[in-house]
């Protein structure tokens, strides 16, 4: 198809692990417009064992309510679209159903070289299962410890940092031995393939000592010096190994792969992608920062001063993940959440049976409130990993809180199919802690990785259908940063709406506000913060004006602190109730 | 429409199980030969211990030094305490090997040493024929019997005659049932099962346990037992659905093989129990796998709170429908044999095939 034919309609998909989206998006009076979605379990298992019945199934449900025909007798997509409507111009898909890369990382120091290699390797859906590292923080591992972690971990890929530019050889080279001695030990079909992204001096040398023994990539050094980290190279990569490696071997991704007119690209990246173009539509002194939180992995898109920052945890959904996460850190780190008490073993109990039928969804409100609980944990631990590698420059006042955010895309089932729109919210303020004045845009029909994949076939279809309510607007919150005690006012706001009427708000700390401002309503608030406090309009005590637009959950005021603190039981889950109710969840 | 998920309770079909080696090995049988659970199809070597010598730090030479000094050749076999390396002079020091094995490789002033590798055996696990053969990986192997898939699971492969101790599919297996004529058998029970009765099955050494639900807190209890463990609805105290257990309860004292290994994602694994039935050409399933729900399909609820009861669909309708939590959704209704049938949300329904 030449660049001017005209692309009427675009079908979009996102395979996840559990489930698998579909999206019409069709050309209406010359503007792009979402027409309809549909949903349904991802098919890499029996009975089906084909990703694309998956997808032929979430698009049966977009014929069901368009009329429209997008596969003839046999099977295959017709495109491009027929003169009477049936079939799409165009097909694009998004995939997260591979099985994550199993990585093994190398490097010469724990907090410089493996750190970045970490947050690399964090840049696609992968699961990290040993880390060599040459300093002795491991424990001071010998090369035969080392070999041995390797043949555990039976990685796809061993990825190699270390040495800044002209910095340390000997080193890197040593471990680079000790890594091709544990592949010349392994099975030539269970090698995994090397990715050296040290000191680049060193890359001849490298690959005379793999040699034959592996199959070796190699990308720019992760960190060319102490300061400064450059993980893009080494992303990009390992993304391309998922693809090949994880994604690649889906059963009947040849098909979907056959349908599609651009090359399929990770949920992840296109949703990355997306979270860029809005940056560049709001404060540029400000981040964009969108979470999703998917059924096995959870993923933290954010862009400062224009620079991409991508971490995926591979290991951590809302189904996958939790039973595991409970283990490690203790039942406590999700059950904190809940408005009310939960057993360890119920929990446990609860999460395990969720990830046995993994396209089921809760029934009893208890559950909901787990798997709320656990999407919180999700992103906070996700977090963890993201923000250590993030520059965000002038948009972070305070190093240990959150940096200022204008706008904020949540995405996910967990999110998504949340039955009232403060539950959302609240999921993420508890999850994220935003600070200032931010957006929180919510992704209602899993439409936002689809938009970031449309985004590199069709830019204009990607910007008309954000503008055609895609994403729709959640709420905008206000989070005072200070010091004071429980019940001191804090914040004092008049709120104008656009029809002239008025009203005054004293806001006292410890308080989580919701004020009316629907979908479409604009207001202007006048924030006059006390004791100190910022609201983000340039610094503590800092009075201004904003205009502001309202969402599903209204305009939120979040008093509650930064960072957020829990009370101790018993009042824990009385205040996480108290909470739910503030923002009607 | 919808194309809910399956789980396998079939009381007679062709079974066909996929035997692979963990590493490419050597396959001992042939196509067309019988096997039993017990017989070893195909084996292979694992890498065995191996030793890293660090010769030159060893003998506080420089690494373009340690050549001279070595005792022995690439693809020399050494014993435990042989000298491999030897220093002379005035400080003389020798490097010995830790193991028995071969030398096999020498780079970087450092020495490796592999000891004799260990053999896997893959064993056939069922009763069957050999279908067919995957050169240097495994077998294919088929018979017709019964089949029926748990969710959870623990420990591995097991065989033995199927014993049913419950009476009904709500009763749970409690200790002080399990009695001496249980060694070797694979246990049924209802419900659940207590402590007592996890214990006192590893005391008389059953060969697997197939039960309804578990309680969370057994868990971490019956991880480490050393027989498979198998539950067909899920964690909790879950009455095992009346399919399940009726197909149990009629194939009381057959030999049946029994998995506990499962994996939720990625290369999905699920437990299982098969007893092979006498040859017969099993009938049709009432529809093809992987066809959309319709209204007289028999379905299983999987979440709460209708976990493991079996009905039958009544009614899809196109609306959705407010559950307990809020959400709206669509359903399906499902008759299970009370006065009114129950809505349920037809991703919490499954075909029971």
């Amino acid at each position: 198809m030449t660049e001017k034919q005209r692309i009427g309609s675009i079908l979009l998909a996102d395979c996840g692990t559990v489930m698998t989206k579909a999206v019409l998006l069709e050309q209406v009076a010359g503007q792009y417009r979402f027409v309809a979605q549909g949903e349904a379990p991802t098919t890499v298992e029996y009975p089906w064992s084909d990703v694309a019945a998956g997808i032929c199934h979430a698009v049966e449900q977009i014929s069901e309510v368009t009329g429209r025909r997008f596969f003839d007798r046999s099977g295959n997509l017709i495109s491009p679209e027929l003169a009477g409507g049936q079939g799409v111009d165009v097909f694009a898909a998004t995939v997260s159903a591979g099985q994550p890369l199993q990585v093994v990382l190398g490097g010469l120091v724990r907090d410089l070289s493996v750190a970045s290699a970490e947050r690399a390797a964090a840049g696609t859906y992968s699961l990290v299962k040993a880390i060599l590292a040459s300093d002795g923080r491991e424990g001071g591992l010998s090369d035969e410890q080392h070999v041995r972690a390797i043949f555990d971990a039976a990685p796809d890929v061993i990825c190699i940092a270390g040495g800044i530019e002209g910095g340390a050889t000997t080193p890197v080279l040593e471990l680079v031995e000790t890594v091709t001695t544990a592949c010349s030990l392994l099975d030539p079909d269970l090698r995994p393939r090397l990715l050296y992204a040290g000191n680049s001096r060193l890359r001849r040398q490298v690959a005379n000592i793999v040699g034959e023994w592996a199959e070796l990539r190699v990308a720019d050094n992760v960190r060319p010096t102490l300061k400064e980290e450059n993980l893009l190279s080494a992303q990009a990569e390992l993304d391309a190994l998922y693809m090949q490696d994880g994604v690649g071997r889906l059963p009947g991704m040849d098909t979907v792969s056959d349908w599609s007119r651009a090359s399929l690209t990770s949920t992840a990246r296109a949703f990355s992608r997306l979270v860029q173009y809005l940056w560049h539509l709001g404060d540029p002194l400000k981040g964009v920062l969108g979470v999703d939180v998917g059924g096995a992995s959870t993923t933290v898109a954010a862009v400062f001063d224009g620079r991409p920052f991508l971490t995926i945890r591979g290991d951590l959904g809302t189904t996958f993940g939790g039973e595991q996460l409970l283990q490690k850190r203790g039942a406590e780190t999700i059950t904190r959440w809940l408005p009310e008490p939960m057993s360890s073993d119920e929990a446990r109990g609860l999460l395990i049976n969720k990830e046995m039928r993994p396209t089921s969804i809760q029934q009893e409100t208890r559950e909901l409130w787990l798997e709320q609980a656990l999407a919180r944990e999700a992103i906070r631990t996700t977090m963890e990993v993201a923000r250590p590698g993030w520059k965000p420059g002038a948009a972070q006042p305070y190093p240990h809180l959150l940096p200022l955010c204008d706008t904020i895309v949540v995405s996910g089932g967990v999110l998504a199919h949340a039955p009232r729109p403060g539950q959302v919210a609240l999921t993420v303020l508890d999850g994220l802690e935003p600070i200032g004045v931010s957006t929180l845009v919510l992704d209602a029909y899993g439409l936002a990785p689809a938009l970031g994949s449309v985004a590199a076939v069709k830019p204009l279809a990607a910007v008309e259908a954000l503008d055609s309510g895609c994403l729709v607007n959640l709420a905008t919150v206000i989070t005072p940063v200070g010091h004071a005690h429980r019940g001191d006012l804090i914040l004092k706001m008049r709120v104008t709406y656009d029809d002239g009427s008025t009203f005054t708000v004293e806001v006292q700390y410890g308080d989580l506000e919701v004020l009316p401002l629907l979908p479409g309503q604009q207001a202007v608030l006048e924030l006059r913060p006390l004791r100190h406090f910022d609201v983000g309009l340039g610094g503590p005590g800092k009075a201004g004006k904003r205009r502001v637009s309202g969402g599903l959950a209204g305009l939120i005021i979040d008093a509650r602190g930064r960072p957020l603190r829990l009370p101790k039981d018993p009042k824990q889950h009385q205040q996480m109730r108290q909470w739910l109710w503030d923002v009607g969840g | 429409m919808y194309y809910p998920f399956e789980t396998q309770v079939t009381p007679l079909t062709n079974v066909r199980h996929k035997r692979m080696l963990p590493v490419p090995g050597e396959v001992l049988v042939r196509v067309g030969d019988r096997v039993e659970p017990t017989q070893v199809v195909a084996r292979a070597n694992l890498p065995g211990d191996f030793r890293i010598l660090p010769v030159a730090r060893l003998l506080g030479v420089p690494i373009s030094q340690v050549k001279r000094h070595l005792r022995v050749n690439l693809g020399d076999e050494v014993q435990q305490g042989q000298i491999i390396a030897r220093r002379r002079g005035l400080t003389a020091r020798s490097v010995k090997s830790p193991i028995d094995g071969m030398v096999t490789a020498s780079a970087g002033g450092r020495i490796l040493i592999e000891a004799q590798p260990t053999t896997f055996t893959l064993r056939a696990y069922i009763y069957g024929t050999v279908n067919n053969v995957l050169e240097r990986y495994g077998v294919v192997i088929e018979t017709i019997g019964a089949v029926i898939q748990g969710v959870w699971g623990a420990g591995g492969e097991s065989s033995g005659v199927l014993k049913c101790m419950v009476e009904s599919p709500d009763e749970l297996l409690r200790g002080k049932t399990i009695d001496p004529p249980c060694h070797g058998t694979i246990l049924v029970g209802g419900a659940g099962l207590d402590k007592a009765a996890i214990e006192r099955a590893q005391e008389i050494q059953v060969r697997g346990i197939v039960v309804g639900g578990l309680e969370p807190e057994l868990i971490s209890l019956v991880e480490r037992l050393p027989f498979p463990v198998v539950v067909t609805e899920g964690i909790g105290t879950v009455p095992m659905s009346t399919p399940v257990f009726h197909l149990l309860a009629t194939n009381d004292g057959r030999d049946a093989s029994i998995s506990g290994r499962v994996q939720s994602r990625w290369d999905v694994v699920r437990p299982e129990i098969i007893f092979p039935l006498p040859a017969e050409t099993p009938s049709q399933a009432q529809t093809q796998p992987g066809t959309p729900l319709t209204v007289g399909t028999r379905v299983r609820m999987v979440r709460a709170p209708y976990m493991g009861i079996v009905g039958t669909v009544v009614a899809l309708p196109t609306h959705t429908r407010r559950i307990e939590t809020g959400v709206r959704i669509r359903g399906a209704e499902v008759d299970v044999g009370q006065r009114a049938p129950i809505f349920v949300p037809l991703a919490n329904l499954e075909i029971l095939r």
